[in-house]
């Protein structure tokens, strides 16, 4: 017959490695037959004894955990503070992104507002997610491995280890370098219709850019989000680093860049007839549209890595 | 732990330590304890036997000479943080 210490032994043993069985196993019986004949000896009825015992010991997954050295947690106070960093920046940044991602391509399918809505929504979700789930996945990994977040486990903290701020010096030149290349970048686009660097028959400048920018309007908006994101690059240089304008000023980095994306997957970036002007081979006008898409794809990610950056320096 | 490495300074199994501590008034459970003890002897600190001469088979701990070493830097730090108390009660 099995009793209630074999059904509680075996339950333990089960949540234990194979080789510390045996070994853990006699001695936890010796034990619990011990503290059993000495609550006998004081005057107890034996079953009445070993259930005393038994729930005294406790939940035996707690108990193995205990033999194991397994933590009873997912991720300790070792990774919390990187988890909680991590999860902040990513799920500020990324999931905005995704959700006006997929807002803007219901818009251009000209659904209607409530499915616009609603993609966003469940996009937005399923990114929420998707994001929660795998960090937390790595994290607990990390935490089980005993592998260490940061590269600095096991020197000794000094305030030397303080990041220090980039200096106001190095900062303004590279403000200075974004403002000059923004300004240019939008003059050039807006200007491009009238460069003359393909002429056709009647003289005319072919533009290089597609004319489906400017019927629509689109290039407009194009050019006020890269003046938007130079409007918060000063912003966050004069006001410091501030979670809500350091994510606004990723998200403007990030759209030009999507924006780029989404025409250069529409054909409406580069004007067909300026490409057939320039008699390029085939082979090289067809790699003209993945290469478009990955400069962008970069551009969101350099937003995304400078977003995370500045919101580790705090 | 501390008490642990104290008491097993004589070899004792599992049981038996429990009711020596319980005795000394260390409130210690035994699901603790028992882990305590494998961890211990993982670590180097404690050594252990089996022993088979009784009719139950117990395995026996015993503090080892590195156990020992680390018994004594604890009880010193664990003295001066006693001293350090009783002098504050005494300023106050």
């Amino acid at each position: 017959m099995t009793t209630l210490t074999d059904r509680y032994v075996e339950t333990t043993l089960r949540r234990l490695p194979p080789r510390q069985r045996p070994d853990i196993e006699r001695e936890l019986r010796a034990s619990i037959e011990d503290a059993v004949e000495a609550r006998v000896a004081g005057g107890e009825d034996q079953s009445v004894a070993e259930t005393a015992v038994l729930t005294e010991l406790g939940d035996p997954a707690r108990l193995a955990a205990g033999y194991a050295d397994r933590p009873l947690y997912l991720i300790g106070p070792a990774l919390f503070v990187d988890y909680t960093r991590l999860l902040t920046v990513l799920l500020s940044s990324v999931v905005p992104i995704v959700a006006v991602i997929a807002a803007v391509v219901r818009v251009v399918d000209g659904a209607p507002f409530g499915t616009v809505l609603g993609s966003a929504i469940s996009a937005a979700l399923t990114t929420a997610v998707h994001i929660v789930g795998w960090t937390t996945a790595v994290f607990a990994v990390l935490e089980r491995t005993g592998a260490r977040w940061s590269p600095d486990e096991g020197r000794p903290w000094t305030p030397d280890a303080l990041p220090a701020p980039a200096s106001r010096r190095t900062r303004r030149s590279e403000l200075i370098i974004e403002s000059v290349a923004t300004v240019a970048l939008a003059a050039v686009i807006l200007w491009s219709p009238s460069l003359k660097l393909k002429l056709d028959g009647s003289g005319e400048p072919i533009p290089v850019l597609d004319p489906w920018l400017w019927d629509t309007g689109v290039v407009y908006a194009l050019v006020a989000l890269v003046l938007a994101s130079l409007f918060l690059t000063f912003a966050r240089y004069h006001a410091g680093w501030r979670p809500v304008l350091g994510v606004a000023g990723g998200l403007a980095q990030a759209a030009p860049a999507a924006l780029l994306v989404w025409l250069a997957a529409q054909e409406h970036f580069l004007n067909p007839a300026f490409i057939a002007a320039t008699g390029w081979p085939e082979q090289a006008t067809r790699w003209i549209t993945p290469a478009l898409i990955i400069t962008g794809a970069v551009g969101i990610l350099s937003a995304l890595f400078e977003t995370i950056r500045h919101a580790r320096r705090g | 732990m501390l008490a642990c490495l104290l008491v097993l300074h004589r070899p004792n199994y599992g049981y038996a330590l429990l009711e020596v501590l319980q005795q000394h008034g260390f409130t210690v459970d035994a699901n603790t304890l028992y882990p305590l003890l494998r961890r211990l002897e993982k670590q180097g600190l404690l050594t252990s036997d089996w022993n088979t001469d009784e009719s139950r088979p117990r395995k026996f701990y015993r503090t080892s000479a590195e156990g020992a070493a680390l018994a004594d830097t604890l009880s010193d730090d664990w003295n001066s943080l006693h001293t350090a108390f009783r002098s504050l009660r005494g300023a106050s």
